[in-house]
């Protein structure tokens, strides 16, 4: 692989949500917590984990939908974290994101070419036939054919998979480098999902974008990342090339992921598995996967593991990440 | 196995709405039987019409749904034929339902107790407090939630937990026939996979048969042994799960489903969409349904409907196979 260069860097990111407390005291959760990544030119990385992982709020945060209580994003050698104004509006250009619900994301009033009119006017300056020919183009790169039937329509007229189009074209419309698609395909029909995850591939080959992938499925992150990182309750667990990890996951909750997804070859016993949810709260110790970790031992509960490079590019936050190699230890 | 009597026996079932665009054909003339002890799975992308078949052998459709023409038996019994009062003992002794976003399907409320005794309640007036309360801390047992929940609420249990209470309920009175309706939809994939493992445990013991509902490939063919697939209300290709995994011949759409998944271990990676968009019930497409995202479809498609036709024991609707078999 050649060398690419670093496009999204993200040092320590945290976000901490308000929460009422018991005794009327402010008490924050934190979602996300010390979570550090990089994105290059041109790559997937695939965000992958369990509701409440926190994946959604570092998207959010990327592309500053949110306001990171801690850590630096830079974005194209510049610092994004707390830019407001015309600094924000301007990162516009730079980073758009895709929603999951294609039925919530668009407006039931607009018709379909308005949808892409205002970004192209408000960003790009086009006026007139120039403006025009942009939506034709645009509708045509997302494969919205007929372009001119198409155009008048209202979103409560085109099907769920037609709405994804029109969301990725209406992203596309700033030109953007940088890509933030939360679980895209998810409230999809599975024989429209290929297509839209094709379609987000083209794009990354045609004009270089480079995406964060938000999934929780991962066949479709191994079919789309060039890497995995893999969240739980808000930290990272383990980031390795898409192959590698789930060809030969380390860590146990890795394990234990890629054994619940249907087609997977590891067959584990999990119906009396302890399925209690992360606990998020602040100031937190320890890994967040101790309590149902076969693995864990007093100092899982104490400390949070590093993330430690076990093999070539693949990092792992695990004490036992050599038991891990060698067990299986689901079984 | 021929011999049994299938406890789930449908034949040419059809079932409409009727709407403002006159009577949509949710479901076209299906036939299909399940014996005991098999998990029959039921795919289809939304609008197939598989909910719509679901509550329909439940007997729970919606006002505006006709049913056209059909025998539905369940043990024998032509469920269409049953007065009200019978109806209501039959449903639940014999055939139980796990509903669509089943963790919204409990009463807030209400404890789960007063929940799984209502169960016993209303199915045997002589069943004593103490009896209906063994029963009920016996299927909480079952599915391995811990007795102290019930005298919990629901929104203080977890999505998971919510979803075992349903199986529980739905298993009470150890029915033929459960019929469940994407019961792990809205779950996280590990709590999904140890639901669905604790199915299976259940469904070993018990011995009843599961007609399972859901749009997710690679989880039906884990599950069944046999997976009917659903297009514009059709079964369009019956068959047993095993041969899904493998390069045989299948329905256009089944072999469109097989490409369109993405494989967790499998070295190659490639994917496939299948173009065009789902159709639209209102205005189906003339002949076979599925003609106009078809990569092999010929003029016959356009204008005629296939008949099903069995292919090395699949039975498939499509002309492609015509000349094959008989």
């Amino acid at each position: 692989m050649k060398q690419q260069t670093t496009l999204v860097e993200v040092e320590n990111l945290v976000i901490k949500f308000p929460v009422r407390g018991g005794d009327r005291k402010k008490k924050f959760i934190t979602p996300v917590d010390y979570v550090s990544l990089e994105i290059k030119k041109g790559e997937v990385l695939a965000l992958v984990g369990e509701s409440g992982s926190g994946k959604t709020t570092i998207g959010r945060a990327l592309v500053r939908l949110l306001k990171p209580t801690e850590g630096n994003i830079i974005v194209d050698g510049k610092n994004v974290n707390t830019i407001k104004g015309k600094d924000l509006m301007n990162y516009r250009k730079v980073a758009q994101m895709i929603f999951q619900d294609p039925f919530g994301s668009l407006n039931p009033v607009k018709s379909i070419e308005s949808h892409l009119k205002f970004p192209l006017k408000k960003h790009q300056g086009f006026k007139g036939l120039a403006l025009d020919q942009k939506i034709t183009d645009l509708l045509l790169q997302v494969g919205l054919t007929p372009v001119n039937e198409i155009r008048k329509k209202h979103p409560h007229e085109l099907s769920g998979g037609q709405r994804q189009r029109l969301a990725i074209a209406r992203a596309l419309a700033v030109n953007p480098q940088f890509i933030v698609a939360d679980e895209p395909t998810s409230m999809l029909d599975v024989s429209i999902r290929a297509g839209i995850l094709q379609l987000m591939n083209e794009l990354k080959r045609d004009l270089g974008l480079s995406y964060l992938y938000i999934t929780h499925d991962l066949a479709s992150a191994r079919y789309f990342g060039d890497r995995i990182m893999v969240l739980y309750g808000g930290k990272v667990m383990e980031i390795a090339d898409s192959k590698a990890l789930i060809k030969n996951p380390i860590n146990p909750y890795t394990k234990l992921l890629l054994s619940a997804t249907p087609g997977s070859d590891i067959k584990v016993n999990l119906k009396d598995m302890n399925n209690e949810a992360p606990d998020l709260s602040e100031g937190r110790k320890g890994c967040p996967f101790v309590h149902r970790c076969p693995l864990a031992t007093d100092i899982c509960k104490e400390t949070m593991p590093d993330l430690v490079e076990q093999k070539e590019n693949h990092f792992v936050a695990c004490h036992h990440a050599e038991d891990s190699i060698e067990k299986m230890i689901f079984n | 196995m021929e011999e049994k009597q299938p406890v789930l026996e449908l034949e040419n079932v059809s079932v409409a709405y009727d709407s403002e665009a006159g009577m949509v054909q949710a479901v076209n003339n299906v036939s299909l039987k399940v014996y005991e002890n098999t998990i029959v799975g039921l795919i289809g992308e939304s609008g197939s019409g598989k909910s719509t078949l679901g509550n329909t052998i439940m007997h729970l459709m919606k006002n505006n749904a006709v049913l056209t023409s059909c025998t539905i038996k369940v043990m024998g019994q032509d469920i269409y034929r049953l007065n009200k009062k019978d109806l209501r003992k039959f449903r639940w002794s014999q055939m139980s339902m796990v509903f669509q976003s089943a963790m919204n399907a409990l009463n807030p409320v209400l404890t789960i107790e007063d929940q799984i005794l209502d169960v016993f309640f209303s199915h045997d007036k002589n069943i004593s407090r103490k009896e209906a309360n063994r029963r009920a801390v016996e299927l909480m047992d079952i599915v391995s939630i811990d007795s102290v929940h019930l005298k919990s609420y629901p929104h203080e249990l977890s999505g998971g937990m919510r979803q075992r209470i349903v199986i529980a309920i739905a298993i009470a009175l150890d029915p033929k026939l459960v019929i469940m309706d994407e019961p792990t939809t809205a779950l996280d994939v590990v709590v999904q996979r140890s639901i669905l493992d604790k199915i299976k445990e259940i469904q070993k013991v018990k011995k009843f048969a599961i007609l399972f509902i859901s749009h997710d490939f690679s989880l039906v063919t884990e599950l069944a042994s046999k997976v009917a697939i659903m297009y514009a209300g059709r079964f369009i290709e019956i068959t047993d799960s095993h041969s899904l995994s493998q390069s045989e011949r299948h329905h256009p759409y089944t072999q469109g489903l097989i490409k369109a998944i993405p494989h967790l271990t499998s070295e190659d990676v490639t994917i496939e969409g299948i173009p065009g968009n789902p159709p639209n019930l209102v205005e189906l497409p003339s002949g076979c349904a599925y003609h106009p995202r078809c990569p092999h479809a010929f003029d016959l498609c356009m204008r005629e409907r296939p008949e099903t036709r069995l292919v090395e024991n699949r039975e498939i609707e499509c002309h492609l196979y015509e000349t094959v078999e008989k």
